[in-house]
């Protein structure tokens, strides 16, 4: 403004001036701008942390999870179904390859007779890949097609040979025996040598020779009965067939045998002709096997061997495959129902059936979807009262384990059949009820006891602290051994020993924090205006510290829960109480066979973790008062 | 300095006599466990422990009082053994330990061998493991955070923190057992189980790769969180910024001023992971079979074996004192505003 505006306003008379709001009182005026409250702001500030809120939402799932899962499924978590332990965990239908409930299996052999792997049930194999060519293995296997009998000589002395005879039959000059052998001729066999052998007929007194030193390793057809002949022998009932080998110098030698068959004219009779029949071989790995009792290989049996024997080159089919545990247990299968069971079927009106006692033919009509078969099999009667027993139908297995559909396991079973998902989440809600419960307890005193030392200081603070350190200084395992020694090994045991020393971390933070904020200066104002010490703590401290406080319990559930797990996989764990430690610990053996047993709940636990950690993070960005409007 | 140092070692020994009586009286309130053994051996356990003050023997049955044990030898004399009250076994306790360094004798775990000799063993084990982890660990998670601190916010950084924040969460038993089913039964590389004596020398330094590496990856996490958190802070000093100005390179800033400051917090921080190493190194020794003093807490715990139990619960605790003192005592030796505070 310049001299001349300011001369138009020295001249102003004084009754233009006027007061500028009289009669009116005068009020404060009302925020335009709406009031954010202190939550609101803390949630706004929350959710700016993209990582906290995603943390946030999968831990409320987990924690819902863990609160409705056990109740809505109704499994009974502490049923022993053992057929039904071990099934992978299943969530689309089987075949797809993916989290289908099947185990991929290789390299596994082939039983050609039955068309399925060894051992493995036809209809719960899928995706069967068999190897086009045979491989070749250099032991016994019930499967297995070909290969050799292989001896050993493995002494470097050449007078000495090695024999390898079978079992006793009978031979006689008239009925035309013959012995017809197939040798392999396959070279330098684990760096040995074929060996020179003889072959003998050997009974009791007698000793007659097939065929003497030779290296013809062709097929050899010998006429028993002839040589017998020229041997004035009339009968040898208990004749052996007794192969020599003659141990060659510097390396071992070995005779490999493919099939050694006896035959004779039918006049012999049937059981000789059977007998030579056993004591000849055409599959050297089904004569290993058989020779043996006990599931041994070549005892001394039908073959017997002064030196070291076994098999050579068998032939086998090795298949690719995935195998469906569930069509197993809970497949299409021949199930057995008793009488008292069929009866309470027809009761419920779910059939109808007619038994004839004297022909022992049943009619049988389905009545209704409920009824778990459609037609019977065979039945089964009492053989003198000729009264029906029970019956054999064809039938899903899950019918009759109670189940109305084929049950899917999403994380599977463990290995007492109950279903993993349920059980891991009921041992969630123990572990997180442990956590909550300590929380609370430490969260209180430790809030309260850090106050008072902080608040006051001096020598009650010194006190309070030295009696910290001391407790302090206790090992927790050690505080948690003592109490399970004292109070026996359960769920309040736990609470009361987790909670003994973890008050003291809270108490020390809330310590710290009150040192830092009863100095400050909107602390002193307050003073200055006569503030209670209940005011000075509950308005002006406590709410400024509280979001490290609360930051710190929500770390402390966590450490509560891992140090649970880490008791349990240390064996001292929750007894007679499923939690998320005692089901890793069970499942710790299983490491190996059954993986997903412990990477599922490994996977969640991590999962767990990484979430209530995060979360951790954002809530003390989220609730630090110093922070508050702030866009940060 | 001085002062404060023996103030702080003042305390902390008080501290480990009021918890080992606390312990020990507390182990001894528990009912004394029978001695399963030959007679020669359950005479003299019994026998030991009546000279230790433990126990007191009877040659008749006392009545009203409960006997621990009672003995009959062939010449169908009998001995009833009871057990003194508490606080007496505290003060003969004390007395042991202060004249003869008596510790009692195993009952179970090794019966009747000095608690002494096999805690001598198993210590040195369990120390050569939690050292080795130490010298592995620092080097590694320092360099680690460096590189991180250096590389703030971007891809480098992200994968190390994101690893970091996962192997943290990750609980330790998960992290060793899957460690020892990949490394040792899938791949073959490593012992599947601790080593023993006689095995060959390579085969035994073999043993150490894996606990080493469970136990140090936790403190590498450790150490690389914090020194980045601390560098990247230093970073954004205005005395940094300062040394750039001045005409420093970035180099030889981070190294001359940035590092030195940065590690201030990481010292102490390095005596507070061993503390930690300490009760982790327990799962591992359980789970790979280390014959240390973690085994045999848990050993000691389940057979009952309370004379060993007292002895194991002693080291730890003392060890965790003594560390505390050392943390306290680094705290002074590496921060001179600290070492000039304390009088």
């Amino acid at each position: 403004m310049n001299e001349q505006q300011f001369e138009k306003y020295n001249n102003i008379p004084a009754e233009k001036f006027a007061f500028a709001s009289q009669g009116d009182k005068l009020h404060d005026k009302k925020l335009d701008t709406k009031a954010v409250s202190y939550a609101r702001d803390s949630f706004r500030r929350f959710c700016k942390n993209k990582a906290s809120v995603v943390a946030a939402i999968i831990l409320g799932i987990i924690i819902l999870f863990a609160i409705i899962v056990p109740m809505a499924t109704g499994v009974d978590v502490d049923r022993v179904g053992v057929t039904e332990g071990f099934l992978p965990p299943k969530l689309f239908e089987a075949g797809t390859g993916f989290w289908d409930g099947t185990t991929s299996f290789s390299r596994i052999i082939y039983d050609v007779a039955n068309e399925t792997p060894a051992g493995k049930e036809a209809r719960a194999v899928l995706n069967l890949v068999v190897d086009e060519e045979p491989t070749l293995i250099n032991q016994a296997s019930p499967f297995a097609t070909g290969g050799y009998i292989m001896f050993e000589n493995q002494s470097s002395n050449s007078s000495t040979t090695n024999v390898l005879s079978s079992d006793t039959f009978r031979v006689a000059v008239n009925g035309n025996y013959t012995v017809s052998i197939k040798f392999g001729n396959i070279d330098e066999v684990y760096g040995g040598k074929l060996g020179e052998y003889r072959i003998y007929l050997s009974g009791g007194e007698e000793h007659i020779l097939l065929q003497d030193w030779s290296s013809d390793y062709s097929n050899v057809n010998i006429n028993i009965s002839s040589l017998l002949e020229q041997a004035d022998v009339a009968v040898i009932t208990n004749a052996r067939i007794v192969f020599e080998l003659k141990s060659a110098q510097g390396k071992y030698s070995y005779l490999l045998i493919a099939s050694c068959v006896f035959s004779a004219d039918e006049s012999v009779g049937e059981d000789i002709l059977e007998r030579l029949e056993t004591v000849g071989f055409t599959n050297p790995s089904h004569m290993a096997l058989l020779a043996g009792e006990g599931g041994s290989v070549f005892p001394d049996g039908y073959w017997s061997c002064t030196g070291r024997k076994g098999v050579y080159a068998c032939e086998v089919y090795y298949c690719d495959f995935d195998y469906d545990p569930y069509e197993v247990v809970y497949g299409e299968t021949e199930v057995i129902y008793t009488k008292t069971d069929l009866d309470r079927f027809v009761a419920n009106g779910w059939c109808e059936y007619s038994f004839d006692r004297s022909t022992a033919e049943i009619t049988f009509t389905k009545l209704s979807e409920n009824c778990p078969f459609d037609e019977i099999l065979s039945v089964n009667t009492n053989y003198i009262t000729g009264q029906l027993l029970d019956v054999t139908v064809l039938s899903h297995r899950y019918v009759a384990l109670g189940y109305t559909s084929m049950p899917k396991y999403l994380f599977g079973t463990d290995p007492n059949g109950v279903d993993l998902f349920t059980r891991m989440f009921k041992g969630l809600r123990t572990s997180l009820l442990l956590g909550v419960a300590t929380f609370a307890f430490c969260f209180m005193f430790g809030l309260v006891w850090g106050s008072i030392s902080g608040y006051f200081g001096g020598t009650i603070d010194l006190a309070m602290e030295r009696f910290c350190d001391i407790l302090g200084g206790v090992p927790w395992i050690v505080v948690m051994t003592l109490c399970i020694l004292h109070l026996g090994n359960n769920f309040g045991t736990f609470v009361l020993a987790l909670c003994m020393t973890g008050w003291m971390g809270i108490a020390g933070l809330t310590r710290t924090q009150f040192y830092r904020f009863k100095h400050m200066e909107h602390v002193l104002a307050a003073r200055t205006l006569g503030a209670s010490d209940w005011r000075l703590i509950f308005k002006h401290i406590l709410p400024n510290s509280l979001g490290t406080i609360i930051t710190a319990a929500v770390f402390g559930i966590v450490n509560v829960i891992y140090s649970e797990a880490t008791l349990a996989y240390l064996n001292l764990g929750l007894q007679g109480t499923t939690s998320f430690g005692v089901i890793l610990s069970d499942h710790q053996q299983y490491l190996q066979s059954n993986s997903y047993l412990i990477t599922i709940p490994s996977i969640v636990m991590t999962l767990l973790m990484i979430s209530f950690n995060l979360f951790g993070n954002g809530l003390r960005d989220a609730i630090n008062p110093a922070l508050k409007g702030s866009e940060g | 300095m001085w002062k404060y140092i023996l103030k702080r070692i003042g305390l902390a020994l008080l501290t480990a006599i009021i918890i080992l009586s606390l312990t020990f009286i507390l182990i001894k309130l528990l009912p004394p466990q029978r001695f399963i053994g030959t007679p020669q051996q359950r005479t003299a356990y019994y026998n030991n422990e009546v000279r230790l003050g433990f126990l007191y023997s009877s040659e008749t049955e006392l009545e009203g009082v409960e006997y621990v044990d009672h003995l009959i030898y062939e010449d169908k004399t009998e001995i009833f053994y009871y057990k003194t009250p508490v606080m007496q076994q505290y003060i003969s306790w004390i007395g042991n330990i202060l004249t003869k360094w008596d510790w009692g004798t195993s009952q179970k775990i090794e019966p009747n061998v000095e608690v002494t000799v096999i805690m001598g063993a198993r210590l040195l084990t369990s120390m050569k493991i939690n050292i080795l982890s130490v010298i592995v660990s620092v080097p590694l998670g320092i360099a680690l955070g460096i590189w991180a601190a250096l590389k703030k916010n971007k891809l480098t950084d992200h994968i190390i923190s994101t690893a970091v924040m996962v192997l943290i969460a990750l609980p330790g038993f998960v992290l060793i057992t899957f460690l020892i089913l990949l490394l040792s039964y899938k791949a073959g590389w490593l012992p599947p189980q601790w080593p023993s004596p006689t095995d060959t020398l390579a085969y035994r330094a073999k043993g150490y790769i894996l606990p080493v590496f469970c136990l140090s990856l936790g403190s590498i996490c450790g150490y690389c969180r914090s020194v980045r958190a601390e560098l990247c802070e230093v970073m954004e000093s205005e005395y940094l910024l300062l040394a750039r100005t001045k005409g420093l390179t970035r180099g030889q800033s981070i190294i001359r001023h940035a590092l030195k400051n940065a590690m201030v917090p990481i010292f102490p921080s390095i005596v507070a992971e061993f503390i930690g190493i300490l009760g982790g190194s327990m799962i591992l020794e359980q789970l790979y079979g280390i014959p240390g003093i973690g085994t045999l807490f848990i050993k000691s715990m389940n057979a009952q074996d309370y004379n060993v139990l007292f002895v194991d619960m002693a080291i730890f605790t003392t060890l965790g004192l003594l560390f505390g003192v050392l943390l306290d005592m680094s705290y002074g030796i590496i921060d001179p505003r600290i070492r000039m505070g304390a009088r």
